[in-house]
């Protein structure tokens, strides 16, 4: 008997503090009218943020937030509409999951820290950054930045020649059918271009890898370096391309029989420089001691 | 209708021009008396004064040879002072930064004092930075800049054996630029305020 009544107590406490907690989760719903081509800036410290684009000229937020979060900002004057998420100065306080719909041709800045990022159906300029959170991204023709610190990033585009730059400290990179000018960077993430015509790759890593595939534009460029990651590039150019790779210890291999050169006679090092088709454009390969793998086929 | 001049006449072939040219009067007697004068100042120097003059230039060849050396040896034999030009990180982990083994003070290849200072302040506040991050990611950041800091001393070790070879030079000031991005990232995103 007294066991029961213990594990009735236990169980109201439960359901008590269950009741209070679903009491402390609020949401939040506002549409203000925008721009079709203004700026739209939102931020949310923790938890999910999505954005997509719309036709209709006005911006849509629905938030869902819990715990220590303080609430949800939204301004909307001129061309110009802040979404911001109210935390406590310290991490680990409430989360909020932020759905917002804008123009789709706006430009848009979102921050999240340890919020995940994830837009589609945006065609202006998006500059997106998280700390921890991973960022996803659908991208059109215009420009695009993505920058994390920890977190992912993951791209999606469509062949269309945009100009992204992506760069994180150790998340991994993947982007996928990037058009137009790429520029990736990690330091031990792994960067997985798959381009559609890319016109130029610009890759950095210090000791994560890099991988390039698919078709590039006539006339590409393609610069990868590292100093212990290894680095592939495996693409096809319409006009072939000049080469150029470079490493001080490690291996260098390709689909085409070529042999690599010793730098020196007596010190380490190893080049192979040639060309493929026409030589239209141009691949660059540099590491250290990382090992690279050249092939102008996918 | 006037002719022409000598000087204005235009000039069709080379076979127009004469071979040589006179000048208007004969210039070596102002040069040969010029020539004379500075013989003589010089030869009027005591061999005391001219002797002074080539201790003067002994020694100032001789302070140069002395800083050339200082800093060879300084580059080439001594150990760089710990901590110098690396970034020690600790975490509540054991996994902090060992500062790497003969490495070149930082000045050695980045002399920028602009550079200098940022990062200097960048390395003292980033023990404070990388408390306020979370341990998941503190553990990451961390795990970067011991990449890092393995790559410099990595390429810093290597150009030691080859200084000239450039695609070292290159990836090093990558990683250098790859250091002050991170070091500026997570000075940035340790303020929750803020984005990066």
């Amino acid at each position: 008997m007294r066991i029961a009544s213990g594990l009735a107590g236990t169980l109201l406490i439960l359901l008590a503090g269950a009741a209070a907690s679903a009491a402390n989760d609020q949401t939040f719903d506002r549409q203000v009218p925008a721009q079709p081509r203004g700026v739209v800036e939102i931020s949310n410290v923790s938890g999910t943020i999505e954005v997509s684009g719309w036709d209709r000229s006005e911006v849509s937020v629905h938030a869902e937030h819990t715990g220590g979060s303080e609430g949800v900002e939204m301004s909307s004057e001129g061309g110009h509409t802040a979404i911001k998420v109210r935390q406590p100065a310290s991490y680990g306080r409430g989360q909020a999951r932020l759905q917002v719909k804008i123009p789709k041709d706006s430009e848009l800045a979102v921050s999240g820290v340890s919020a995940d990022v994830t837009t589609s159906g945006v065609l202006g300029v998006q500059r997106l950054s998280a700390i921890s959170g991973k960022i996803t991204a659908e991208i059109a023709g215009a420009e695009v930045e993505l920058k994390t610190v920890s977190g992912s990033v993951q791209v999606k585009g469509h062949g269309q020649p945009a100009p992204l730059r992506a760069s994180t400290v150790s998340g991994d990179v993947h982007l996928e059918r990037a058009g137009g000018e790429i520029e990736a960077g990690t330091v031990n993430g792994a960067l997985i271009v798959s381009v559609d015509g890319a016109r130029s790759v610009r890759a950095h890593t210090t000791s994560g890898v890099v991988r390039v595939e698919g078709t590039l534009a006539h006339g590409a460029t393609v610069e990868a370096s590292s100093v212990s990651g290894n680095l592939t590039v495996r693409a096809s150019a319409d006009g072939g391309f000049a080469y150029e790779v470079s490493s001080f210890s490690g291996e260098i291999s390709n689909c085409f029989n070529a042999s690599p050169e010793r730098v020196s006679k007596y010190g380490p090092g190893s080049r192979l420089t040639g060309t493929r088709g026409e030589g239209m454009g141009h691949v660059r390969l540099k590491t250290m001691s990382g090992n690279v793998e050249l092939c102008d086929r996918r | 209708m006037t002719e022409p001049s000598n000087t204005d006449r235009k000039v069709t072939s080379l076979r127009e021009l004469p071979h040589s040219i006179e000048p208007p009067h004969d210039l070596w007697p102002g040069i040969e008396t010029r020539l004379g004068d500075i013989r003589t100042a010089a030869d009027g120097a005591t061999p005391a004064q001219r002797r002074a003059v080539r201790m003067r230039w002994l020694a100032a060849a001789a302070m140069v040879a002395c800083v050339a050396i200082g800093v060879w040896v300084g580059r080439g034999l001594l150990p760089g002072p710990a901590g110098s030009g690396t970034v020690a990180v600790n975490t509540s982990r054991p996994q902090a930064v060992q500062p790497p083994v003969n490495a070149v003070p930082h000045e050695v290849y980045v002399s920028d004092p602009r550079y200098q200072e940022q990062r200097a302040a960048l390395v003292r506040e980033l023990q404070a930075r990388l408390a306020a991050l979370p341990q998941p990611e503190r553990d990451k950041v961390t795990a970067s800049l011991q990449a890092i800091e393995k790559a410099k001393a990595d390429l810093e070790q290597a150009l030691g054996h080859d200084p000239s070879n450039a695609l070292l030079q290159e990836l090093l000031v990558n990683t250098y630029q790859d250091e002050m991005r991170v070091l500026t990232d997570v000075h940035e995103a340790s303020d929750p305020g803020r984005g990066i």
